[in-house]
């Protein structure tokens, strides 16, 4: 019996036990999960400093949302009769209901928040310049994605926040040039927001957007190992002069050897040797990585708990077509925008945000200076501070400096709308 | 096979390859938009003249519309989406005009816009009268502001 037992568990896990350097190498290597990372990690990357963490929580944050989305959906019809009372069973009557909603939605929040500072850290340490620019072209469109998870997933309650958010939403889509109007059909699948609409974007909910957010993410750590590990922290600039990490180009051939195919690729031996130096350099990815990337997402998990257990979700009264809340205030990500289209639809809701999103993502390739180091960048430096701070500031004032009729008030006046 | 054969082959293949790919890709694109679209109608009924009062403009919360009786010019009506971004205005008695929630977009008595991000004043809808002798708006159909409905008396 337990010869079966161990034949079983050998069939399962091939390699050492993880008690000595080959099997915690074998450890990762057969692993489809974990095999993500290399074998070995170069402590500096391991140091909260250089990453903060941000984007590991990110993908943590999209995991639990993962997770709790699909528990929602065993209560919830997406048509406009169900949804509502769909929400207020969740509030009252579902065991863990409340609770789980409130995961899922602070979880949203904390992931906007989350993959911009991540976007923010990336930025400052200079790690989107060569070979990381792609990485940042996926990044872009994963803050957009997750942007797009949040306007869809806050409709679905069909509450006044849903119900005026989509009526904006899809009429600032009506501005666009060209197809504008035909895209603010093939959002709400129809003229007018009714059960089309509804069904339409929770489709791209729960379906097409994360799984679109699950690819990208793929390519996203992908391209971490293939542009040779995380960039160096700023701090190791210095202390070295080697190129920064730099993708391994294939060196010049030998005439007389003949090369592998592993070789021709990577232009590295298929032994590297490496110096003591850099073998000092290294730790095992299993523990030390791990062990890092479980904290976080341990805090990651308990913090969103905690937040779930104090503060309850917003729900609005149920969606009424005839009457706007005053004011009408969407989720504080987007009250930027709402400040922006506040003064002109076109521009504010159409024209800045696109040279917005083109302007980050052309920033890998028009900032061309490929010195990481922070005297060196005075000016690309000055600029996202500029665009960073701009758009702090347009939700501040959205969000304290606006009152009923979106006029300018000041905070202790300002009523506080439909925000969650 | 000769050079030449093989160019308008392999041309032949490309073309249509590309053709089907394109088909493909318009057929998808129609596929998002409904073939039929169950939605209200645009054109209904709204009751007979003498419950309108005469003065103050009448709400139709699920149509989505002002109706407004004049004394001496008739009757006419007003979409209540502002042409902003679509919230529904309400008409404030006091300074006689009505006020968007959203953006804070202004219109005055006429529709027209007092200020505010709105780019056009409120939509005037045709309002006719029907066999039966009530009212009947049609929102498919634009009017100039100086539209009314005289019913003779
Ligand atoms: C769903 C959203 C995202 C997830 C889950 C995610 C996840 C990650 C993770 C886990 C890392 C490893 C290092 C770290 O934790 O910082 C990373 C690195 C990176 N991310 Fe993201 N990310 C997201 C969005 C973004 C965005 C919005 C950008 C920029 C526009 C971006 C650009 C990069 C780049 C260039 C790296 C390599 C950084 C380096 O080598 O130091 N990512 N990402
Ligand atoms: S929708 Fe009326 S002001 Fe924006």
């Amino acid at each position: 019996m337990s010869a079966l037992l161990k034949d079983l568990y050998r069939s399962i896990f091939r390699g050492d036990p993880p008690s000595t350097d080959k099997g915690k190498s074998e450890l990762v290597f057969y692993n489809v999960w974990l095999h993500i990372h290399p074998a070995k990690v170069r402590k500096e990357h391991l140091k909260v400093g250089h990453t903060l963490y941000l984007g590991f929580i990110s993908f943590f944050l999209f995991l639990i949302l993962v997770v709790t989305g699909v528990a929602l959906m065993l209560y919830y019809h997406p048509h406009p009769a169900k949804a509502y009372q769909d929400m207020k069973d969740l509030q009252f009557v579902v065991f863990l209901g409340p609770f789980l909603r409130n995961m899922h939605r602070w979880a949203a929040h904390a992931m906007v928040l989350f993959v911009f500072l991540h976007m923010c850290r990336v930025f400052y340490t200079g790690s989107y310049k060569a070979p990381r620019q792609f990485n940042w072209v996926v990044g872009v469109w994963l803050l957009l994605l997750t942007l797009g998870l949040s306007f869809t997933g806050y409709l679905l309650p069909w509450d006044q926040l849903a119900y005026w958010a989509i009526t904006v939403g899809t009429n600032i889509a009506a501005y666009a040039p060209l197809a504008g109007p035909q895209i603010r059909i093939l959002l709400l699948g129809g003229h007018s927001i009714g059960d089309q609409a509804l069904l339409r974007f929770y489709v791209l909910h729960v379906c097409i957007l994360p799984a679109l957010v699950i690819a990208l993410t793929m390519v996203h750590f992908w391209r971490i190992r293939k542009d040779g590990g995380l960039s160096r922290p700023l701090w190791k600039l210095d202390a070295d002069s080697a190129p920064q990490g730099e993708p391994p180009r294939p060196g010049p051939a030998s005439a007389e050897k003949t090369y592998g195919l592993m070789e021709v690729v990577t232009g590295k031996p298929l032994f590297e040797v490496l110096t003591p130096a850099e073998e000092e350099d290294l730790v095992f990815s299993y523990p030390y990585a791990f062990f890092r990337e479980g904290v976080a997402f341990l805090l990651t998990v308990a913090a969103t708990m905690v937040v779930s257990l104090v503060w309850n979700a917003p729900l609005e009264e149920i969606a009424n077509p005839a009457k706007t809340p005053n004011p009408a205030k969407a989720p504080w990500y987007f009250l930027g925008l709402q400040e922006m289209v506040s003064h002109s639809a076109f521009l504010g809701g159409v024209l800045v945000p696109t040279l917005m999103v083109l302007a980050l993502l052309a920033l890998p390739y028009l900032d061309r200076n490929p010195s990481r180091r922070h005297a060196d960048r005075r000016l690309v430096l000055w600029a996202f501070t500029v665009f960073a701070i701009a758009n702090i500031v347009l939700i501040l004032i959205g969000t304290f400096f606006r009152g009923a009729g979106w006029a300018l008030v000041w905070p202790w006046a300002a009523t506080a709308g439909g925000h969650g | 096979m000769d050079r030449r054969s093989f160019l308008t082959l392999t041309t032949a293949g490309a073309a249509g390859l590309l053709a089907s790919g394109g088909a493909l890709l318009g057929s998808a694109v129609r596929f998002l938009f409904p073939s039929v679209y169950y939605e209200p109608p645009q054109k209904f009924k709204v009751g007979y003249a003498k419950d309108f009062p005469i003065g103050i403009p009448t709400f139709l919360p699920q149509e989505k519309i002002y109706i407004f009786r004049d004394e001496a010019k008739g009757f006419s009506a007003a979409s209540a989406v502002c042409t902003h971004l679509g919230c529904t205005v309400q008409w404030f008695a006091n300074d006689q005009r009505f006020h968007c929630p959203c953006h804070g977009s202004v219109f005055s008595a006429d529709g027209a816009v007092v200020h505010g991000p709105a780019p056009k004043p409120l939509q005037w809808i045709e309002v006719t009268l029907a066999k039966d002798g009530q009212l009947q708006v049609d929102k498919n159909r634009s009017v100039a502001d100086s539209y009314h409905l005289i019913l003779p008396s």
